[in-house]
């Protein structure tokens, strides 16, 4: 007989963004609990309040590991978008403007060029979404195997891998730190520019950050095949 | 020189605090589940005598984030073991508390029990 299987949404999404080299046996764990006598609602209750205590278990545990993987992604997503955005407005007014007197406005510019440029209306969604989402995943790609590393003799910054067990929280760190900044900029645009101007960008504001993170997880390789990772 | 004793015993429990090593409350309720399942104790075996002792639900999760923070610190070890269909194929881990991880429990037992001592509030006297 087929032992009874466990919701499959929540089983891919604890296998997909579960952190730490424990996810394996926590999904067994949960599993073997689910067919001896769990309900559906404990099943998913159990799978959504492991994502968060994984991930910050792995970011308690490995701080370093975390903060150079946040230095990696914001560094690459600095040039990315410096390399990237201006290509794609090359021969337009867009540009970012950087204004020591009004920093957040200089953010602004930067991270949302390709929603707020005067582009016509036919390319302003496809442009809010291709170019964070390129941005994203070659960000993603980098932050989930390479890191940033110092060292004092002889002076030098250096690449080194990271850590596969590793891999699942440093991605969701750096893209969780991406919604974050945006989320943290909405608030005085609307203040700002008003609420009826925000209201018409919102849509396209949505799509551009939903389309940096979904970029960064996938880049991350969170959407992948992820094969098993080995109990330490 | 009782005084003097409870005061350097306080001392040392601050310090143990600042340092993060002392054992909160779940930690200790795990290292006694460990001492109670003895040879038996995995994720889901833990979580089932937690929540028939306490009468919680315990995130499955959260169970082995502690252990492995109560590893780390030399009072549990870990082992894989088999992996059953029903698990779909997965390992299961094994804990096993260690000699620090009983001293550390019986340390615990003596703070509280002498923290314990004399309250009539815990004796039913007052509400």
């Amino acid at each position: 007989m087929t032992p009874k299987q466990p919701p499959r949404m929540a089983t891919w999404m604890l296998k997909h963004f579960g952190s730490g080299s424990n996810n394996d046996a926590v999904l067994g764990d949960l599993a073997e609990q689910y067919v001896q006598n769990g309900s559906t609602m404990w099943y998913w209750r159990q799978a959504m309040q492991a994502i968060p205590v994984s991930f910050f278990r792995e970011i308690r545990a490995h701080k370093v590991t975390a903060a150079k993987a946040l230095l990696t992604g914001w560094v690459l997503w600095i040039l990315g978008g410096m390399l990237i955005f201006p290509v794609a407005f090359y021969g337009t007014n867009v540009g970012f403007e950087f204004e020591p007197s009004h920093p957040i406005g200089s953010l602004w510019s930067f991270m949302w060029m390709p929603v707020l440029g005067p582009v016509s209306s036919y390319w302003s969604f496809p442009l809010a979404v291709a170019l964070p989402l390129i941005v994203g995943l070659v960000c993603g790609w980098l932050v989930g195997r390479w890191e940033i590393c110092a060292q004092r003799q002889p002076l030098s910054i250096r690449m080194s891998r990271v850590q596969r067990d590793q891999q699942t929280g440093v991605v969701l760190l750096f893209a969780g730190s991406i919604l974050l900044l945006n989320l943290l900029l909405a608030g005085p645009f609307v203040l700002t520019v008003g609420s009826q101007v925000a209201y018409i960008f919102s849509g396209l504001l949505a799509a551009n950050v939903a389309a940096s993170v979904v970029g960064v997880l996938f880049g991350g390789g969170l959407f992948g095949d992820r094969s098993r990772i080995a109990n330490s | 020189m009782k005084t003097l004793l409870a005061m350097a015993q306080f001392l040392q429990y601050c310090e143990q605090m600042r340092k993060g090593e002392y054992l909160g409350n779940f930690d200790l309720m795990l290292l006694l589940a460990l001492m109670r399942l003895g040879e038996d104790a995995y994720g889901v075996t833990i979580a089932q005598e937690l929540e028939a002792q306490t009468g919680l639900e315990v995130v499955v999760a959260s169970v082995y984030a502690t252990l492995d923070r109560l590893q780390e610190r030399g009072l549990v070890s870990s082992s894989l073991g088999d992996s059953t269909p029903e698990r779909g194929g997965r390992a299961k881990r094994y804990f096993r508390i260690t000699g620090a991880g009983i001293r550390e429990v019986r340390g615990a037992q003596r703070s509280l029990m002498n923290l314990w001592k004399g309250l009539p509030e815990l004796r039913g006297e007052k509400a």
